[in-house]
């Protein structure tokens, strides 16, 4: 089925302003793009008159967690039961894409296969989703953030993540990462104010296990993605090539520097709604703003704030999303990253959303065809009651996003009432199969 | 939820009594009026409801599957179901689960999950609307013993993850494994009494003690849960009838004894066959290998002519007979489980009504649930199918998705009805023009 959307306000996703046009989809992708109201020949596509809403690309999400269940600890998340935890993720995917996100880089999953089985899932038909890259579990060592084996408890399966010691240990566990066919591999290289025992400053893997991680992903032509907050992390991680690098909370000149030289290979995406949340709303969940200042939330976030506006000044990529599926920063309103941007790192609105679109499709490993709205590119597209670059809070707002389409077709149909005021079947059953998964 | 009415539809109460045109009106998530109109009947006024004209349409209640298997995976053997990994074997339930309630299903009653807590994850994920699917009762595994229907593990491979049942030895295990499922929550216990001639032991032979099938009773009562057996056998259907076990599948073989002892306890008892595995083993699996020179050196063929007389005896008897049983084999795929009632009507003898109350009639008790299930009474749950034809005259238009206009469980449509295109269905829905943007 072909859609042409008329009357409707460019945002393409480069960074160019809008303007007012119309599109036309075939298949799965965006075949023609008309500049002013000209009108484009529908052939048999499905009409939808935009009355002046914005369509721009749909969004990107840099660092998701399908996973994390909105509990406030990570062992509450590793609790829930194998099959529970699948079913919550398949829930949480159609949500995401609902919300407006096209596209998800998986960040790490806190069971080995769940990220790939949403994904393969999503892939499949089989449930709605956003694109999904899926990602490991996060890869640590004994101690460090992700290890919540206890004492008389020392059993894998009540690990968060994956406990490594040693660099053959590692090999052993990114191949079998690699064969359950993740996307990335995530490695935490440094520690977390989340966990007292391995704190934001801290950073405790060795050159010689990284570098394995980095032999075994090159060889099998997948990607590492990192949790580094210290800045000898980030420092390590881009000795060792990685391309994606989360938080990036504490840097130096050096380090700013290194960031710098490898702009182009490199996304950062510092997930700081988490930061914020701690500091500012997790009180509900017994952390009270003295006590995140205690655990070291402050002394991150005042250098996150200043490390991350540096890097954007020398043109590093910054994109939105991350940490979100706990109880503080509960899923899907990852959109609120680029409200973030504008406020506390010197963003301009139209550069927070080339940072969802643009670089969206980059991230993504698709560059050419993903995240703009441009003749040729996939269909992925959001309809939006207003103007983002004015009030980007409209795009965390469910009933603000009228309409998501991906990959051709509608993930969230505009809402149209004919003129007959007849229900819509096809839209009826959509909205009923919506909820299913 | 919005209330609704069905106005100008042929409805069949569960009742048994012919279909008469009227109207429905459904509140929340009961039906709260049913009216006969014509013969200068009409009916009252309503507001605030969607109202849909059924243009004629069947209105019945929805079906009860009394066997069902969601993690079934539509594959040609037990091991193949086994080797699917948890993560997707749930997606698959959750699929399924969705796929009967499109077919009319609005209530299933599981008789074995191919893990151990596969039916009360899908039964709690539909409960909490986290998933779509019929009201559900979760079952078990199958339990078996070593050896047993359901045994898939090899002599190099002991593990219990290879088993597609859950295997026993001793009533001191038998406990152990009874109360382990009562701890994760099941509503029903399966047990494999007989054999099954496709697995290497014949569905005439029998392989529990008796002493074994007791303490599963026993424990299962203990727990306030229900046992259902696997009973193709003539000794395996008269245990059940003798130790309490309520749920009876198959019952191929049922003498002259076991007839009379289910007549005398037929309220306590239910009976679902489960043709469709005896019918299409037999004459539709020959793809799959299973040519019917191979299904009839099984005994396959002579079981079926057994059951055939079995089920005949029975209704005769007025034991009450359900349909529903071993579809998610690849030679009887899931959602065309209607066709239990076709092979009701045209191997077993009942009529297209009597075809019709099993699924409907028995299917509230057999829920757990009374009369307030399967029927289309005032105070009844609204649990509806609106049916384009009449299933009374022709039982496989059940069958045909496109044929179910509408399923509607607990209130709420799952499916609306079409109201675009062939069949006048309408509503009277308020004309309204959404614009998006000011």
């Amino acid at each position: 089925m072909d859609t042409l959307f008329t009357n409707v306000r460019i945002l393409d996703g480069t960074g160019a302003q809008p303007y007012s046009g119309s599109v036309l989809v075939q298949g799965n992708r965006i075949r023609q793009v008309g500049r002013s109201t000209a009108a484009i020949s529908p052939a048999g596509a499905t009409v939808i008159d935009g009355a002046g809403a914005t369509l721009m690309p749909g969004m990107c999400e840099a660092h998701t967690h399908f996973s994390w269940n909105d509990a406030a600890t990570l062992a509450e998340i590793q609790t829930m039961p194998l099959e529970e935890h699948v079913l919550w993720c398949a829930k949480v995917a159609r949500r995401y894409l609902q919300a407006g996100f096209t596209s998800c880089v998986g960040a790490a999953c806190a069971k080995p296969r769940l990220d790939v089985v949403t994904r393969n899932a999503i892939n499949a038909g089989q449930i709605p989703g956003p694109r999904y890259l899926a990602a490991s579990q996060e890869i640590t060592v004994p101690g460090g953030l992700g290890d919540e084996t206890l004492p008389h408890l020392p059993f894998p399966e009540f690990s968060f993540g994956v406990n490594v010691n040693g660099a053959e240990d590692m090999r052993r566990v990114v191949r079998m990462f690699l064969k359950y066919g993740v996307d990335s591999i995530k490695l935490n290289l440094s520690g977390d104010n989340f966990t007292p025992q391995s704190p934001a400053g801290t950073t405790w893997m060795t050159d010689a296990e990284v570098a394995v991680a980095a032999e075994e992903v090159k060889l099998r032509g997948k990607r590492i993605a990192v949790h580094a907050r210290s800045a000898a992390s980030v420092r390590q991680a881009l000795r060792h090539g990685v391309e994606v690098i989360y938080h990036a909370s504490f840097t130096d000149t050096e380090t700013l520097d290194m960031l710098e030289a490898a702009k182009d290979r490199i996304f950062v995406a510092p997930g700081i709604a988490i930061l914020y949340a701690m500091l500012n709303e997790a009180e509900a969940f017994g952390i009270t703003r003295a006590r995140a200042t205690e655990m070291g939330y402050q002394v991150e976030w005042d250098a996150a704030l200043e490390s991350l506006s540096k890097m954007h000044k020398r043109g590093v990529r910054i994109l939105p999303g991350g940490d979100y599926g706990f109880a503080f920063t509960p899923h899907c309103n990852n959109a609120r990253d680029l409200e973030f941007f504008v406020k506390y790192l010197g963003f301009t609105p139209m550069e927070a959303i080339r940072c969802t679109t643009l670089y969206g499709g980059q991230i993504m490993m698709q560059p050419h065809e993903l995240g703009v709205v441009k003749d040729g590119y996939l269909a992925d597209l959001l309809l939006v009651d207003g103007d983002p670059l004015a009030n980007l809070a409209i795009l965390r707002d469910p009933k603000r996003i009228l309409a998501v389409m991906k990959d051709g077709a509608f993930a969230k149909e505009p809402p149209i009432g004919d003129a007959f005021g007849r229900l819509l079947a096809g839209s009826e059953a959509q909205r009923a199969w919506g909820r299913a998964a | 939820m919005a209330d609704v009415l069905f106005s100008n539809v042929r409805i069949f109460d569960g009742g048994g009594e012919a279909p008469f045109t009227g109207d429905v009106l459904v509140q929340g998530q009961r039906i709260s009026r049913v009216v006969k109109t014509g013969h200068g009947q009409r009916s009252q006024p309503v507001a605030g409801v969607t109202a849909i004209d059924g243009g004629g349409a069947f209105l019945m209640p929805g079906m009860v599957e009394a066997h069902t298997h969601f993690s079934w995976n539509d594959q040609p053997s037990l091991d193949a179901i086994q080797r699917m990994p948890p993560e997707e074997h749930i997606l698959w339930c959750a699929e399924v689960a969705k796929k009967y309630l499109d077919m009319g299903w609005t209530s299933c009653v599981g008789a074995a999950a191919a893990k151990p807590r596969l039916d009360v994850v899908i039964r709690n994920a539909i409960n909490d609307g986290t998933i779509q699917g019929p009201r559900y009762l979760a079952a078990s595994q199958e339990i078996t013993v070593p050896g047993g229907l359901g045994d898939t593990t090899a002599p190099h491979l002991p593990q219990p993850e290879f088993a597609f049942g859950a295997v026993v030895s001793g009533p001191h295990e038998m406990r152990r494994c009874v109360r382990m499922f009562a701890k994760y929550g099941v509503d029903t216990l399966k047990i494999n009494l007989s054999g099954e001639s496709i697995t290497g032991m014949p569905s005439e032979m029998s392989q529990f003690t008796e002493e074994e099938i007791r303490v599963c009773v026993e424990e299962a009562k203990a727990w306030g849960k229900r046992v259902a057996a696997h009973a193709r056998s003539t000794w395996s259907i008269k245990k059940c009838v003798e130790l309490g076990i309520e749920v009876i599948y198959h019952a191929s073989f049922a003498d002259e004894e076991a007839l009379d002892q289910l007549e005398a306890n037929k309220f306590n008892h239910f009976v679902a066959p489960g043709l469709a595995w005896l019918i299409n083993t037999c004459h539709n699996a020959s793809q799959w290998g299973l040519t019917p020179e191979v299904t009839r050196k099984m005994g396959y063929h002579r079981e079926l002519e057994a059951a055939i007389e079995s089920m005949k005896a029975m209704r005769k008897r007025g034991i009450r007979i359900l349909p529903g049983g071993d579809y998610g084999f690849a030679w009887t795929p899931h959602g065309t489980n209607a066709k239990d009632l076709e092979y009701f009507v045209r191997h077993v003898g009942m009529s297209t009504m009597e075809a019709l109350l099993s699924a409907t009639a028995w299917g509230g008790p057999m829920m757990k649930m009374g009369k307030q299930l399967g029927y289309i009474r005032e105070g009844c749950l609204a649990d509806i199918l609106l049916v384009d034809g009449d299933p009374l005259a022709d039982i496989t238009i059940l069958q045909d998705k496109a044929r179910i206009l509408a399923v509607m469980k607990d209130g709420e449509f799952h499916r609306a009805p079409p109201l675009q295109g062939g069949r006048a269905v309408r509503t009277g829905m308020p004309a309204t023009v959404t614009r998006w943007a000011a």
